[in-house]
């Protein structure tokens, strides 16, 4: 028997020695003072503010650095009930494309606005990248101004990134495809021959941020992933990865990712405008929606444009040449020398860092492949390259800077953030997210001057961190301390979905710019009541428009009577308050429509078509006084055609 | 007394034993090939079983055409068709042997089933090498000279993934069946060769551990700069200077990014079950020795990470030659860990 107890000792010593030698799980990395560093406490401001995309929410979200806290979510492509956004008729235009009314988009990237490379808290970019659009958000209202529709793209992803003075924010295509217009039916497969990729230049007004379309580059059928504009030396330069130059267009995931190296597209910008002010562009009726936001009367217009002045890249042998980089390159930075761009092939397995001077000895000694590539010359790689860093990490995807000399590169596969020095390309520390990190940001990260004290990594997967709930988890963000030689975890929080680029700034370049109240006075909407005794209900034929004000705790008016079956009735309801902080909400029962979040000194409209008589109770559904339960009234509609006159009223007035 | 070709009443029993183990193989797990990633903290398994390969097969098929390997499928595997069959076989012949009762029978059934279990393991390995090795040339993720075949047994890191093969309860049920089948040819040794069955013992004993211990390494673990956080700090360990590791008698292996951290950890251990203690010599770089022996010099001229401000040599002269640089003395393990656990002894700082 002692054999057998010998055997079965040997045994379960093997079973022991077995799950210690496994290695243990990534576990929880955080730092021991991580709670000191990104408490802020109740009554205190956060450092920074973050302006966050909200992927396929279509919106985008605003959080407290270091604190994680969600502050705003600004609605841009997508309607948002919550805001009346896309449902009151002044913002309906806002949503209008050349497809009509399409009230979702998918917003990956952010850039700021800025002045000599550093943001200057004006005015946030976004790209919707289904419905290819650019958006401007006011940073004084924390509002969209604006959002022009690109022709000729697909998949605005390439989108936006802007030059140091904001002089241009570019939008590349994702998706390649033919050009728009009569002669756009062809053969998928007639892909190389047919199918163009186009970069957009919208030029913004330095003053009131306009936006305008100047011109359009049509370039290669090659797909374009991201971009940056490059800094000081290289101010005259864009940067534009590009995946598919296998040009494939069916099973990109195999087909698309053959080649060993794809290219970094130089765009030499001021050239490309120069040709443009020599008229060398051809003007190409294209159709595209181009909304702003009047401040004045509130109201949004949908303009359509019929032009766009296209330079054929191919055309011009100074204006964009082809840099090789490995392979399938997803970011596509420059850091804030201006000196070193860094191109992260997603499926490589090393990084390379490219010299903005080497690229232009290259481009004069013509250091070309013997073969064009559509017609654009292809620098050779090593005549462009700076060096490499080897081993990086596995899926590299984003690179940021600390303005020390350090480069920081998400890896997706790997789930980590790498540290690196950009002068000797040496891997200095990398720290595990949790999981499958996307884009990460660096405060600043992106400019001539990076903040420098925190990097935030967005990530897809969660499972694991928050309590789960149910079969959608949500993103996270992790933010991390790079103010030592190592990266710290100090904070991990969910975000709304799905957070791809982002970018922060300090909280004084934007807090004490904001704008509290709309001056009832400058209010210029056509359907304005000025004060109470304004308030009235008009019927013009089968419309009916009610002037309604609120003010704490009564709508005026509260009581409205001959309402019929049949009639198209418009609230425009103004908000008298002239305090900060005290919106009305407005809504009525069955209305195929949402509520109204109205704005101090604002007027604001919802349409409302009755199916059936009775009465209908109207109140305000934002928490606005003691008296909010009691902000309410009624509407009766009466059969078509009744004898109820029009009669409208409040208390006994 | 009994005929001696006959065997004893335990080894029949532990004959059926056998047998059992085997039946009940058929309708568990076999073996495990665990796979861990960062993306999927809770893991995926593939089992596999006699007739079948179950556990998160989908995923990984979904998984293993980024770097173009092929899907599985239990089609693919003739194995699986004949497998039953093969240990439904070897069921039977243990019945038989333990009907028949004679020890030629239990010879040769054992050596088949060694056989077996030899021949099993080589099919499983040239179907991970296979696996690992015949990849899509078109696939989208290519790491110049990296293959994919898991591990035969134990752990190894494939690209994102952590592989770790195992037998899982089946395959225990193997390995039982044959220490069963071992252990009745032992008791039914004839007592006048009473050496052989300690020798035959101590040597089995030596084989399945080495087997199965082949992932356990003696000495320590290398520190792993920029990549291995520190037990105590979390950081990460990038200064080969400083480093630290402590072996626990359970054979954990905790490791250190400064020898300060190491000290805190164990002060912060209810009892000590430190098997083993070692630091890096500052001479080298990421070269660990061991703690009891080697010299120290501790003075704020060291800025290590953590602030512990301590260099270890393995030569006492090294150790004094670089004390003399700073202006310090050069201490012991025992001096320096007093020290570090009591700072308020130190004369200097005592207020009392």
């Amino acid at each position: 028997m002692s054999v057998n107890k010998i055997l079965a000792a040997a045994l379960c010593l093997s079973v022991t020695w077995f799950t210690s030698c496994k290695p243990k799980g990534s576990g929880n990395a955080v730092g021991a003072d991580a709670a000191a560093k990104t408490y802020v406490a109740p009554g205190k401001y956060d450092e920074l503010y973050n302006f966050v995309s909200g992927g396929f929410s279509g919106q985008l979200s605003v959080y407290g650095i270091p604190s994680g806290r969600l502050l705003r979510v600004i609605p841009v492509f997508s309607a948002d009930p919550e805001k009346g956004w896309g449902y009151s008729e002044e913002t309906k235009p806002m949503l209008n494309t050349s497809h009509g009314y399409v009230p979702w988009d998918d917003l990956h990237h952010v850039e700021m606005s800025m002045t000599d490379g550093v943001a200057d808290g004006k005015w946030v970019f976004v790209n919707g990248n289904n419905t290819p659009r650019l958006a401007r958000i006011d940073l004084k209202t924390f509002r969209t101004a604006e959002i022009i529709e690109l022709p000729n793209s697909a998949g605005n992803h390439s989108s936006p990134f802007g030059t140091e003075n904001s002089e241009y924010i570019v939008a590349g295509t994702r998706f390649s495809v033919p050009p728009d217009g009569d002669k756009s039916d062809v053969p998928i497969k007639t892909y190389k021959e047919n199918f163009k990729g186009h970069i957009s230049f919208v030029s913004i007004d330095k003053n009131t941020g306009a936006m305008d379309l100047a011109f359009q580059l049509k370039t290669p059928g090659v797909n374009f992933d991201l971009a940056r504009a490059g800094k000081g030396k290289s101010h005259d330069w864009f940067f534009f990865s590009c995946y598919n130059t296998e040009q494939a267009n069916t099973l990109l995931e195999v087909n698309a990712s053959k080649r060993d190296k794809d290219f970094i597209m130089a765009v030499n910008w001021k050239k490309a405008e120069e040709y443009v002010k020599a008229g060398k562009g051809v003007k190409q009726a294209v159709t595209y929606a181009h909304n702003t936001f009047d401040e004045a009367t509130q109201t949004a217009k949908s303009e359509m444009k019929k032009e766009v002045t296209v330079l054929d890249v191919a055309a011009f042998p100074d204006l964009v040449y082809f840099i090789p980089c490995p392979k399938s390159p997803h970011g596509c930075d420059v850091d804030p020398t201006g000196e070193y761009i860094v191109g992260s092939g997603k499926l490589a397995a090393l990084l390379p860092v490219f010299s903005y001077d080497k690229i232009q000895a290259a481009i004069a000694a013509k250091s070309f492949e013997p073969e064009k590539y559509a017609g654009v010359p292809v620098i050779k790689y090593e005549a462009a390259l700076y060096g490499e860093v080897q081993k990086p990490g596995l899926g590299p995807l984003h690179t940021e800077f600390d303005g020390k000399g350090n480069a920081y590169t998400s890896f997706f596969v790997s789930s980590e953030v790498v540290k690196w020095n950009i002068k000797d390309l040496k891997v200095l520390d990398r720290q595990p997210t949790y999981y499958s990190v996307g884009h990460l940001m660096i405060p600043g990260g992106n400019t001539k001057k990076p903040y420098g004290k925190y990097l935030i990594a967005y990530n897809k997967i969660t499972k694991d961190r928050y309590l789960p709930t149910g079969p959608e988890l949500s993103q996270s963000a992790q933010l991390y301390d790079i103010s030592g030689d190592k990266m710290q975890l100090i904070l991990d929080y969910p975000t709304i979905g799905e957070p791809h680029y982002a970018q922060a700034v300090p909280a004084e370049l934007i807090k004490d710019k904001q704008l509290k109240i709309f001056d009832i006075n400058a209010n210029k909407h056509p359907y304005k009541a000025n004060g109470e005794a304004e308030a009235k209900v008009v019927r013009q034929g089968t419309t009916v428009h009610v002037y309604l004000t609120t003010i704490r705790s009564h709508l005026t008016p509260d009581n409205i009577e001959g309402v019929q079956l049949g009639d198209e009735v418009y609230f425009h309801v103004t908000n008298l308050e002239q305090d900060w902080d005290v919106p009305h909400g407005f809504a009525i029962k069955g209305a195929n429509n949402s509520e109204l979040l109205i704005m101090p000194g604002e007027t604001t409209t919802l349409k409302w078509v009755p199916d059936r008589i009775g009465v209908f109770p109207i109140y305000c559904t934002d928490f606005c006084s003691a008296l909010h339960q009691e902000m309410s009234g009624y509407v009766r509609v009466s059969p078509k055609g009744s004898n109820v006159p029009i009669t409208f009223g409040l208390g006994d007035k | 007394m009994m005929n001696t070709k006959a065997l004893p009443r335990i080894s029949t029993i532990f004959i059926l034993l056998a047998a059992v183990c085997l039946a009940i193989s058929l309708f568990v797990p076999i073996w495990q090939i665990e796979l861990n990633a960062p993306q999927y903290p809770e893991g995926l398994a593939l089992q596999i079983w006699a007739s079948k390969i179950a556990g998160d097969v989908d995923i990984i098929n979904g998984l293993n055409h980024y770097i173009g390997m092929k899907t599985l499928h239990t089609k693919d595997f003739i194995e699986f068709t004949i497998l039953p069959y093969i240990i439904s076989a070897y069921v039977v012949l243990f019945l038989v042997v333990a009907w028949r009762r004679t020890k030629k029978l239990l010879n040769i059934a054992c050596a088949a089933f060694i056989l077996f279990g030899v021949v099993a393991m080589v099919d499983f390995w040239i179907w991970e090498y296979n696996y690992g090795h015949n990849l899509d040339p078109n696939a989208a993720i290519k790491v110049p000279g990296m293959a994919y075949q898991p591990p035969l047994i134990g752990f190894k890191q494939l690209l994102n993934f952590g592989a770790y093969s195992i037998p899982h309860i089946g395959g225990w049920l193997f390995v039982a069946a044959g220490i069963l089948l071992l252990a009745a040819m032992v008791v039914a040794r004839p007592a006048s060769k009473p050496k052989l069955p300690k020798n035959i013992v101590a040597i089995l004993t030596l084989i399945v551990v080495t087997a199965l211990s082949s992932c356990g390494t003696k000495g320590p673990e290398r520190v792993n700069l920029n990549k291995d956080a520190c037990e105590y700090c979390r950081m990460t360990i990038s200064d080969g200077r400083f480093a630290g590791e402590i072996i626990t008698k359970k054979g954990r292996v905790h490791k250190f990014d400064d020898i300060a951290c190491l000290l805190n950890f164990e002060k912060a251990q209810e009892q000590s079950s430190v098997k083993a203690r070692y630091v890096s010599d500052f001479l080298k770089n990421d070269e660990l020795i061991q703690a009891a022996p080697a010299w120290y010099v501790a003075t704020s001229g060291i800025k290590s990470p953590m602030n512990g401000n301590v260099a270890a040599f393995a030569s006492k002269e090294a150790a004094e030659a670089h004390a003399a640089q700073w202006k310090a003395t050069v201490e012991t393990w025992e001096q320096l860990a007093h020290k570090m656990n009591h700072p308020h002894d130190n004369p200097e700082s005592h207020h009392h």
